[in-house]
């Protein structure tokens, strides 16, 4: 790979996920059930560019805090993060949540892992209350549902769960051994998994599914995976990578998108391999997905989003390039570090980790 | 085309004149809000208002519905209005031919299919079902959620009469995309992951004629993933080695004689013409069997191949093929 390879427009990036943070179109409503989400690509996108600090005021940061908090919310069910008040009536004071307004584990996930990125020391957060939604999110077969009751239900919210019991360091709301018994049967014979039983084999739920076996507690002496079972995998992952450098979600399935660069390449990261994927490639996929003022988009010339932004530069953090050519790596490639299991920054997620379980004192 | 005019807000509404509209619950600065449209709003406001006071008629189908055009994913709009098809006993069949509409309209929403499945464990109409998502299939072949829902229908009703069609649809959609993973993956699904029904018991029989479509399927269009995955998921599957289709692959992994034979051989079939051959799939294959063999004379002969892969044949994976290299010499 000899083609010199263009420049990572770092300071274009911040500005198009600082856009979004500041407001959005009336044509994009159909964030808002998803708000929480989008919050975290937007400052995960900023966290791994390493300038929350510098690209946002404290001013902001404080009410983002209070916003995300402003979605806690407590019920019969237990205690949640719901998307945003988009179902939520106005009321002089906080009312406990209905059927309909409840909520959502995919969004609390991310508000735990958005408030970290914005140093929150949760000293807000109903611990007993959120052990006790999850809970009430887990089915007989061992799946979550998005909301308890007759929510969707696929492999993302399983991960979500896993993810806010590793953050609490506390398993006891869930049934990990039927949870894991679920994931068995998304596995295909290709190696990957899909998002339900009998799904065809996709990236994200063979991220999310890895992503879990590695999650969950277990004794020292079983292991996620068989051996075959691993090798299987990582041929179908190191497989979806394309000749253009971007990886794809399905077999077959071309053109690469830039947001399978992640669940791809952080499943290889997750199953422990050596660094397997050509990253030099794979930058220059990235470079031509670059939209000229800024955000990464799932294909080149097509508009960029936070949801592609965030997970390219994910992808990047994970296997940033070597760039050829005398002398340094250019600045603008450089990346810190990304956990690949709950998908942050190693400082954000060591936050997390520190501040969101209980305080025995 | 004229786009339709507003419609008139609720509030100068006279069937809606009982309802006072309740607004969002916002105090503190959001985080990326979002500059609703007048039109969006007055319908939301509503709608928190008829679900606060909990009225479940009609005209709240008429409201949800609204609510649902300007934003698919308002899944609390979409649960209540599933209570509300069941609480006042709507005809399913009209609720069913709506989604029809909207299915195609927001087909990649998850909660168009999620309304649409809740509403078929009540309506039991499973064979209709099958030919509307055939029909959404020929507009988008590898759709996720629409094979997911294919998937979700023949296992949820498990019914003979269901699961006796599949061969063909498959069939059909192979026909149109010989690398449509999603058909690949619906076949296996079908032939080995659903039970055993009548005319399939003869598992050997079932496990021949699986190969044997493969191979041609090769023989047609050798640089497919998806068949040789298959393949790979066959065998595996059926606890049968690699081994078995050697003397079908070895043809492939090579270049193209110059002088075909033209043999009819439904075990092996050759590479047809015109085949871009050596085929990576096919090298890998063969480096497989040999590594399965884990004799030293086997490895050298499989490491050879990995390095053409490489270094010639399938160059974006060279990190690959040296791990390959380095885990099987470990091996030894």
């Amino acid at each position: 790979m000899n083609d010199a390879i263009p420049k990572f427009a770092r300071v274009g990036h911040a500005g198009h996920v600082n856009r979004c943070l500041s407001g959005l179109p009336g044509s994009q409503v159909e964030v808002d059930s998803a708000r929480l989400a989008l919050g975290f690509y937007c400052l995960g996108a900023l966290d791994l560019l390493g300038v929350v600090q510098n690209k946002t005021s404290e001013t902001d940061r404080a009410s983002w805090r209070e916003w995300i908090w402003e979605q806690q919310t407590q019920g019969v069910h237990g205690t949640g993060f719901r998307p945003s008040p988009f179902a939520t009536p106005d009321s002089p004071i906080p009312e406990p949540y209905s059927d309909y307004n409840g909520p959502h584990l995919v969004m609390t996930y991310t508000a735990l892992l958005t408030l970290a990125i914005l140093r929150d020391d949760f000293s807000k957060l109903d611990r007993a209350g959120l052990v006790n939604f999850i809970r009430a999110c887990q089915r007989d077969d061992g799946s979550f549902s998005i909301v308890p009751g007759n929510g969707e239900t696929d492999l993302r919210t399983l991960y979500c769960a896993f993810c806010i019991c590793d953050m609490l360091g506390d398993w006891s709301g869930v049934n990990v051994e039927q949870a894991l018994k679920f994931i068995g049967t998304c596995r295909t014979y290709e190696g990957g998994y899909g998002q339900a039983p009998f799904c065809e084999a996709s990236g994200g739920p063979t991220y999310i599914a890895l992503a879990s076996l590695h999650l969950a507690p277990r004794a020292d002496d079983t292991l996620p995976l068989t051996r075959v079972q691993r090798t299987k995998s990582i041929h179908w992952l190191i497989h979806n990578q394309h000749t253009s450098g971007g990886f794809c979600g399905r077999t077959e399935k071309s053109p690469a998108d830039a947001c399978y660069s992640f669940w791809c390449g952080a499943a290889l990261k997750v199953l422990r391999t050596v660094d397997l994927i050509e990253a030099e490639s794979h930058a220059s996929f990235i470079a031509s997905c670059q939209f000229k003022f800024g955000g990464i988009a799932k294909v080149p010339d097509h508009d960029p989003d936070p949801y592609h932004t965030y997970l390219s530069l994910a992808a990047l953090t994970l296997f940033p390039p070597n760039v050829p050519g005398e002398g340094p790596v250019p600045k603008s490639w450089e990346f810190g570090r990304l956990d690949p299991l709950l998908n942050g920054s190693e400082e954000t997620i060591k936050w997390v980790r520190e501040h969101a379980p209980a305080k025995f004192t | 085309m004229i786009p339709d005019p507003p419609p008139v807000p609720y509030s100068a509404r006279s069937e809606w004149a009982d309802v006072v509209p309740i607004p969002q619950y916002e105090k503190a600065n959001p985080l990326a809000p979002i500059l609703y449209s007048e039109e969006y709003k007055d319908a939301t406001d509503y709608f928190r208002a008829v679900v606060k006071a909990g009225e479940k008629s009609e005209r709240v189908l008429q409201l949800t519905e609204h609510v649902i055009r300007l934003n698919p994913a308002h899944y609390s709009a979409w649960q209540y209005r599933y209570e509300t098809v069941v609480d006042i006993q709507w005809p399913l069949e009209s609720e069913i031919a709506l989604m029809d509409e909207l299915a195609d309209r927001y087909l990649k929403t998850y909660q168009v299919w999620h309304h649409r499945r809740l509403i078929l464990v009540l309506s039991k109409k499973a064979k209709e079902e099958l030919a509307f998502i055939a029909k959404i299939l020929q507009k988008d072949e590898k759709n996720y959620h629409t094979w997911a829902h294919r998937q979700w229908v023949l296992a949820y009703y498990n019914e003979d009469a269901l699961w006796a069609g599949e061969l063909d649809f498959v069939d059909t959609m192979m026909n149109k995309d010989v690398r449509n993973n999603s058909a690949w993956h619906h076949r296996f699904f079908v032939v080995f992951q659903s039970g055993v029904r009548e005319g399939e018991e003869d598992r050997q029989r079932v496990v021949r004629r699986e190969l044997i479509y493969t191979k041609q399927n090769i023989s047609l269009a050798p640089n497919n993933a998806s068949a040789w995955n298959y393949l790979r998921g066959v065998l595996d599957f059926n606890k049968l080695p690699l081994s078995t289709v050697t003397t079908f692959v070895k043809p492939y992994t090579v270049p193209l004689p110059e002088h075909l034979v033209d043999l009819v051989d439904v075990e092996n079939p050759p590479p047809g013409k015109g085949a871009e051959l050596p085929c990576a799939a096919a090298i890998e294959f063969l480096a497989d069997v040999y590594e399965e063999e884990a004799q030293k004379e086997s490895i050298d002969k499989a490491v050879a191949l990995w390095k053409s892969l490489a270094e010639e044949h399938d160059t974006i994976r060279k990190k690959y093929w040296e791990y390959r290299i380095q885990q099987a010499l470990l091996l030894l």
